[in-house]
């Protein structure tokens, strides 16, 4: 042990009194600094998880013309989405390039719901091709009524969160097709007017464009669902089959793009004046009534006919990516629309965090507020270490002044003093980071759950799932080095002002 | 040959609106190997006069050749090593390292060297201990001792770095007659055995029958030297 070291073990262990003040504040602050740093990292990686891996992607790709990025929670200002016009050749760059793992072309946006008294309500949908939706974001939403829509079926998936709201202002309970009553879920006001309650297991809905006009659609609700995370902000979006989204918006659909014309009726359409159509014989004729032709019958001769087609041929307002392991959304952000401009491709391609608005930033918000409490824990704890370390070097003046006396340097004072400090450091900071890991093991083990939505933020997810990194441990090393720094300028200072006459003043 | 050469020295102190005059134009020299005594009464500026030669204060005026080095010429490291290597200092309160034993103590300024090797370090060491009677209390710590015994610590410690110089304010003032006679006789022993000079202050006249020079000084000036 090298003679500064060996003085500064001794002087500790002397001065036991004061070490231990200072031991027990680099403790604390080294244990809350852990505590604080994994409970960011699980944060982080509860937001990755809850929000990139559940809901957004990496990044998202919109129409150019959209004037806003906040465009997945938004929910009271924001305009309907535009569609992406040129969606095919969008594609196209999503398809070849080399950093995107995978995409999921969607439909975003507000619907109105009818009821039987013409009253309005809305909801907001997201329009998606199912099969592709469950690839996409593999185990994201668990089914608890009903079941999920099939691939090409027309169906639509509410979210227990907008359940209630829906009865509220709708007054009707949506129950999945084929479903019975499950009462205990009713609001108490259903249950105690069980008689009179209005059960849906379809709902009508009309798109909300600014653009076009739009048609009111009829979509059986084929079951209730719960998302994994997040549900009381992701809850607000129930899931629909794409192509009903798009017919309720008026959007061009798959099976728009797969119908082929006849003959005839391309010749009418070629007329060159279409009101010709209606010039000749009678447009009204008398009743017919047919009283054999059942209600059934009716259906299955005028029901549409069913045709091939791509989903993906129809129209998109969005489309989420996700970036292959080891690409940063930064670069993938500018790469891509580096490709969109030279191609003329009117999209643009937005980052997550922008994408979800507020939520992305209070995120940010609670990370800087955080880091400001372990900033500010610190800045307590460099004061008073600093005050105390400055009263040790003014209570030691005549010995370390006496050193300088027999030939010891400033230097060698001011080492001896910072081995003081460091051994300090390290011995209790140490134990405060071991004790803050072991804090952060108990926190996962509590299982620790909540149902608010800014807590929620904080836990990145309905559970407080604290994370300690090998990075949290470097940079918590890192912190506990800055300030042991820090605290140690000022009687460092001290120190080297003492000069060897103090030796004889003081004597 | 003179190892130390003091000219005109003055030390002013600033005490309020007043100034103090702690030496007011001192000349003397020391030859090696001396063992002189500077003596007064209290106040009579024998404390600064010895600081400013063991380099720990500044003169107002006046100049200070150890072995014809000019020390008001040199930097703060200059000083520091001067003391290191030239100068040993016993102090009236010994002033020992509180966390080291005897044997650190005495050791501390030889480590502070650094290029001593262990072995020289471990013989001088133990030749000074030998020397001054504390070779059986070698782990004992300074809180554990006599006055005396820190004392003759404090007379190892001065003389491990085989200095020029050896200077010593009142050594004898915190112990008791019978203590201080011994203290005297091992410094006058180690003053002959390592021919290295010593210079000691003092106000007691029984201390001055060791001396082999005595300086008198009062109010800051010489009055005369035997």
């Amino acid at each position: 042990m090298g003679l500064t070291f060996k003085i500064a073990w001794r002087n500790i262990w002397r001065h036991k009194g004061k070490s231990l003040v200072i031991g027990v504040i680099l403790f604390i602050g080294a244990l809350l600094m852990t505590v604080g740093n994994g409970i960011i990292s699980g944060m982080e990686n509860g937001l990755s998880e809850n929000i990139v891996n559940l809901f957004t992607g990496d990044i998202l790709i919109i129409s150019d013309e959209q004037e806003k990025d906040n465009i997945l929670l938004d929910l009271m200002t924001a305009k309907p989405l535009k569609v992406i016009k040129n969606y095919e050749a969008a594609r196209e760059v999503l398809e070849s390039e080399e950093m995107i793992a995978d995409y999921l072309p969607a439909a975003s946006g507000l619907v109105f719901l009818l009821n039987s008294r013409s009253e309005m309500g809305s909801i907001y949908l997201l329009g998606v091709d199912i099969d592709r939706y469950q690839r996409f974001f593999p185990n994201s939403i668990k089914i608890t009524e009903g079941r999920i829509f099939k691939r090409g079926e027309r169906g639509v998936l509410i979210s227990e969160f907008a359940r209630k709201p829906l009865y509220d202002f709708m007054e009707y309970w949506v129950l999945p097709q084929g479903e019975t009553l499950d009462e205990s879920k009713l609001p108490v006001e259903a249950k105690e007017d069980l008689a009179n309650l209005d059960l849906r297991s379809d709902i009508v809905f009309m798109g909300a464009s600014d653009s076009n006009s739009t048609i009111d659609i009829r979509v059986p609700v084929t079951g209730i669902i719960e998302y994994k995370a997040l549900n009381k902000i992701w809850g607000y979006y129930c899931l629909v089959d794409i192509e009903s989204f798009r017919e309720a918006h008026n959007y061009v659909t798959g099976a728009d793009r797969a119908a082929e014309l006849s003959p005839e009726e391309e010749d009418l359409l070629a007329m060159e004046d279409l009101e010709d159509f209606f010039s000749s014989g009678d447009l009204f004729t008398d009743v017919i009534t047919d009283e054999s032709i059942t209600l059934d019958q009716l259906r299955e001769e005028t029901a549409r006919e069913l045709v091939e087609y791509d989903l993906d041929d129809g129209s998109y307002n969005l489309a989420f990516i996700k970036l292959k392991a080891g690409v940063t959304p930064r670069e993938a952000l500018v790469k891509l629309n580096r490709v969109f401009q030279e191609k003329g491709i009117e999209v643009r391609a937005i980052s997550w965090k922008d994408a979800v608005g507020v939520i992305g930033s209070m995120a940010v918000m609670v990370k800087a507020a955080l880091n400001l409490f372990i900033m500010f824990i610190f800045f307590v704890a460099m004061i008073i270490i600093m005050n105390t370390l400055s009263m040790a070097a003014l209570e030691r003046t005549s010995e370390l002044a006496m050193m300088r006396a027999i030939g010891a340097r400033k230097g060698f004072l001011r080492r001896m003093f910072l081995a003081e400090t460091s051994l300090l450091s390290f011995f209790f900071g140490g134990l405060g980071i071991a004790s803050g890991i072991i804090v952060i093991y108990l926190i996962r083990a509590a299982d620790i759950s909540t149902t608010n939505e800014i807590l929620q933020l904080l836990y990145g997810g309905e559970t407080l799932s604290p994370l300690y990194t090998p990075a949290d441990f470097l940079l918590g090393l890192v912190e506990l080095g800055i300030v042991t720094i820090l605290s140690v300028i000022y009687p460092l200072r001290v120190v080297g002002k003492i000069v060897p006459l103090d030796a004889i003043i003081r004597e | 040959m003179n190892v130390i050469e003091v000219q005109g020295l003055k030390k002013d102190y600033p005490l309020g609106k007043t100034i103090v005059h702690a030496l007011r134009g001192i000349d003397f020299s020391v030859e090696e190997g001396a063992f002189l005594s500077i003596v007064g009464p209290s106040g009579s500026g024998k404390t600064t006069l010895l600081n400013i030669i063991g380099c720990i204060d500044h003169p107002t005026a006046g100049r200070v050749r150890i072995h014809d080095q000019e020390i008001s010429k040199l930097n703060d490291k200059q000083i520091t090593d001067l003391r290191l290597h030239r100068i040993g200092f016993i102090f009236q309160s010994f002033n020992l390292i509180p966390v080291l034993n005897v044997r650190e103590n005495v050791e501390f300024p030889l480590l502070l060297m650094k290029n001593k090797r262990k072995e020289e370090i471990d013989a001088r060491v133990e030749k000074l201990l030998r020397a001054v009677g504390l070779l059986d209390y070698m782990a004992h710590k300074p809180a554990e001792l006599s006055g005396g015994q820190r004392q003759r610590v404090a007379i190892a410690r001065a003389l491990v770095g085989n200095p020029d110089i050896v200077l010593a304010d009142e050594p004898t003032a915190n112990l008791d007659s019978e203590t201080s006679e011994s203290i005297l006789k091992l410094m006058r022993e180690l003053n002959e055995a390592e021919r290295t000079t010593f210079i000691f202050s003092t106000h007691d006249p029984e201390v001055l029958k060791y001396a082999g020079k005595i300086v008198k000084i009062k109010d800051g000036m010489i009055v005369g030297q035997e």
